[in-house]
């Protein structure tokens, strides 16, 4: 009976984040929820993937038909909140569209943010849950880490989560092309606005060293200092500590310039020329634009951002046509491969294959004992057959095995060990 | 002989250029790969040719054209080979490569067969003044690749634009630029030194207004001026513009010794 991959479930396409809250699983579920699907009738291999944007079972079976159903069922009820009628949310894949579904979702093109990296790691985490209660067979770990290898392919040969695609992110890549890398670097934010602080929380996620936090009343500065275990600088003094930044970020209500060319002009001075980058976030900009016309002062502000992260989205968009490229060559692989993981085919093709090797050396021996008379040639001749039927008993037993998952990874290793030809490159 | 191994390495920096490239436009590993085992294998290659040259002619294989632009092109790609080993700029070798492809090639084109030297000039003054003076030569050159990157990068910054390539950080390249510079700087003070030393040996004097002195100077003082003020805040842009006309008076210099222009005596 052939293999048959499926995946049931629902993501932010499909479901609303209240019906993904509803059937998403708790961590101290998801054993016993890899467990319980492995007992439904039929399935061989589960693993149950649960992220905030997605809830999916991704299966393998041998029997035709009502498996897809049994594990949608078992969707709706397994939690108590999951809505009733869950059928409109949920998407079932089979064969190929299923093979394509995972590496995909994978290689991040199915993420609400294409190209954004923790999926993976999700991926990998929710197929280690499944393999350690033993759910998963040689099916799912190929294509697990199939999908693994396309992942990184695709990171690797496009372009897909090269680029920054939101404000903050997009200064964060800025700064990288100003400054060698942001450790030891300090950062000054000016004002409390909400998107300066984001900013500066990505650039202390990104290595940034020290940061000094100014505003007009003084007793915010200390607040949002202590936030980020920063320096508060009284607002009137800032101008004193300009000069200590590489990165200034300014997020003020002010209607006025806080930053003028005067100021950055002597800041540099002291810094002797050492770059400053300047992220205006705030509207109406709080930042002189003048200043950037000064040497080794580099000013950015909120709409500057923004077209860099819409270029970089455009660019992920290209990118992502390649990577669906990549996507499909490797379906086609692993399609070959699971098409070949069968056990009846598997025999016959080693005691073919065992059965040449013995003709092969027994024409040379015997070649060479030219004065052996017929009934010791025939001697000899089942002498090795009975060698080859002993060598391969065992083997052949292991390979008809009753238990479905533990089969398909003898399947593998013997077409692996005896080299039978398998589409696939590893 | 040594012919085999230039024309060699000649071809090799045309695949190390072409791989470089290919890298910058589609962004790959695998031509960068193929590009600095081109360019390393070239640079091999090179040496050997060259080694086998100098065994052949001794002092006399710095004397001509044809070889200085040979050696020249080599202790480019040597400068950044060496370079390469901690700043991993594949951008420069877009540059260098060619670079050293087409003044391998222009060797090609000059090439007048084995040289004579004077008898006089068979002297371990000569490559004591030449080695350094062209070490330094490379030095600026990979310098000067080095701003003109940084040029093109802090414009991009500046105004804005993102150029399809990704380069490396203006802080990498200034502070890159600098070291080159630097080193440049002490080896050319030696070539100019030892150079005049030769001179009041040939010629007994240190000092004669040839072309090639007045500017050589000239780029000496300029690159003087953009080490010093480099602590008042001459950095980025404006040590990359200089350092760039300061190695354009270094080529003028060098070619004024080749091509012809008036000077009183036989070698570089």
């Amino acid at each position: 009976m052939q293999h048959e991959v499926l995946i049931v479930g629902l993501n932010h396409r499909t479901a609303a984040v209240g019906v993904r809250e509803a059937v998403a699983f708790a961590d101290e579920q998801i054993d016993d929820v890899n467990r319980r699907l492995c007992g439904l009738e039929g399935v061989d291999e589960a693993a149950v993937v649960c992220t905030c944007n997605r809830v999916e079972v991704v299966g393998c079976t041998r029997t035709t038909g009502g498996v897809a159903d049994r594990i949608a069922d078992f969707l709706r009820e397994a939690q108590s909140g999951a809505p009733r009628d869950l059928a409109p949310h949920l998407y079932n894949y089979a064969g190929r569209d299923a093979v394509r579904h995972l590496f995909r979702v994978a290689s991040s093109l199915d993420s609400m943010v294409v190209g954004e990296p923790q999926i993976l790691g999700q991926l990998k985490q929710f197929y280690a849950r499944a393999a350690s209660v033993g759910a998963t067979g040689a099916v799912l770990h190929r294509w697990f880490h199939k999908a693994f290898a396309v992942a990184k392919r695709v990171r690797t040969e496009t372009g897909i989560a090269g680029r920054a695609v939101s404000v903050s992110s997009a200064a964060v890549e800025l700064a990288m092309t100003i400054f060698d890398h942001l450790e030891g670097k300090t950062a000054m934010l000016i004002g409390a606005g909400k998107m300066g602080a984001l900013a500066a929380r990505h650039l202390l996620g990104n290595g940034v060293g020290a940061l000094m936090v100014t505003n007009r009343t003084f007793d915010r500065a200390v607040e949002l200092a202590r936030d980020f275990n920063a320096t508060p600088v009284p607002f009137e003094q800032f101008a004193k500590y300009l000069p200590m930044a590489d990165i200034v970020i300014g997020s003020t209500a002010a209607s006025g310039y806080v930053l003028t060319e005067p100021l950055v002009h002597e800041a540099l001075r002291e810094r002797k020329g050492r770059p400053i980058f300047c992220i205006d976030l705030s509207v109406p900009r709080n930042f002189d634009p003048g200043i950037n016309a000064l040497d080794n002062v580099y000013l950015y502000d909120v709409d500057d951002l923004g077209r860099v992260a819409d270029d970089n989205r455009d660019e992920r968009t290209r990118e992502a046509a390649k990577a669906e490229h990549i996507v499909t060559e490797e379906v086609e692989s692993f399609w070959k491969w699971l098409g070949h993981l069968e056990a009846v085919p598997t025999i016959v093709a080693l005691r073919e294959k065992m059965e040449a090797i013995r003709r092969g050396e027994l024409d040379k021996t015997l070649a060479g004992l030219k004065d052996l008379d017929p009934r010791q040639r025939e001697a000899i001749e089942s002498m090795t057959s009975a060698i080859v039927n002993k060598i391969l008993h065992t083997p052949i037993t292991r390979l008809k095995q009753r238990d479905r998952r533990v089969e398909s990874f003898y399947i593998d290793a013997a077409r692996r060990l005896f080299d039978i030809e398998d589409p696939d490159e590893s | 002989m040594d012919l085999i191994f230039f024309g060699l390495s000649l071809a090799l920096y045309l695949v190390a250029a072409a791989g470089f490239a290919a890298h910058l436009i589609v962004n790959r590993a695998g031509p960068r790969r193929l590009a600095m085992v081109a360019l390393g294998t070239a640079f091999a290659m090179h040496t050997v040719g060259l080694a086998l040259r100098a065994a052949t002619l001794g002092n006399a294989v710095l004397n001509s054209f044809h070889d200085q632009l040979s050696l020249l092109a080599w202790l480019i790609v040597g400068v950044y080979l060496g370079v390469q080993l901690r700043y991993h700029l594949a951008v420069l070798g877009a540059l260098v490569s060619p670079l050293a492809f087409l003044l391998t090639l222009s060797s090609y084109i000059v090439f007048s067969g084995a040289q004579t030297l004077p008898d006089e000039l068979q002297t371990a003054w000569l490559p004591a003044h030449v080695a350094p003076a062209f070490l330094g030569y490379a030095m600026f050159a990979v310098a000067s690749c080095v701003s003109l990157v940084y040029l093109l990068q802090e414009h991009q910054v500046k105004t804005k634009r993102r150029g399809a390539i990704r380069l490396p950080s203006l802080e990498t390249l200034d502070d890159l630029n600098y070291r080159c510079v630097a080193w440049g700087f002490a080896l050319f003070t030696i070539g100019i030194v030892t150079g005049s030393l030769l001179a009041k040996a040939m010629w007994g004097t240190f000092w004669s207004w040839e072309p090639v002195q007045i500017l050589s100077v000239l780029a000496w003082l300029l690159y003087a001026l953009l080490l010093q003020t480099r602590s008042v805040g001459w950095r980025g842009r404006r040590a990359a513009t200089l350092t760039i006309v300061g190695f354009g008076l270094l080529v003028v210099s060098f070619l004024s010794l080749n091509l012809g222009l008036p000077h009183g005596r036989s070698f570089g």
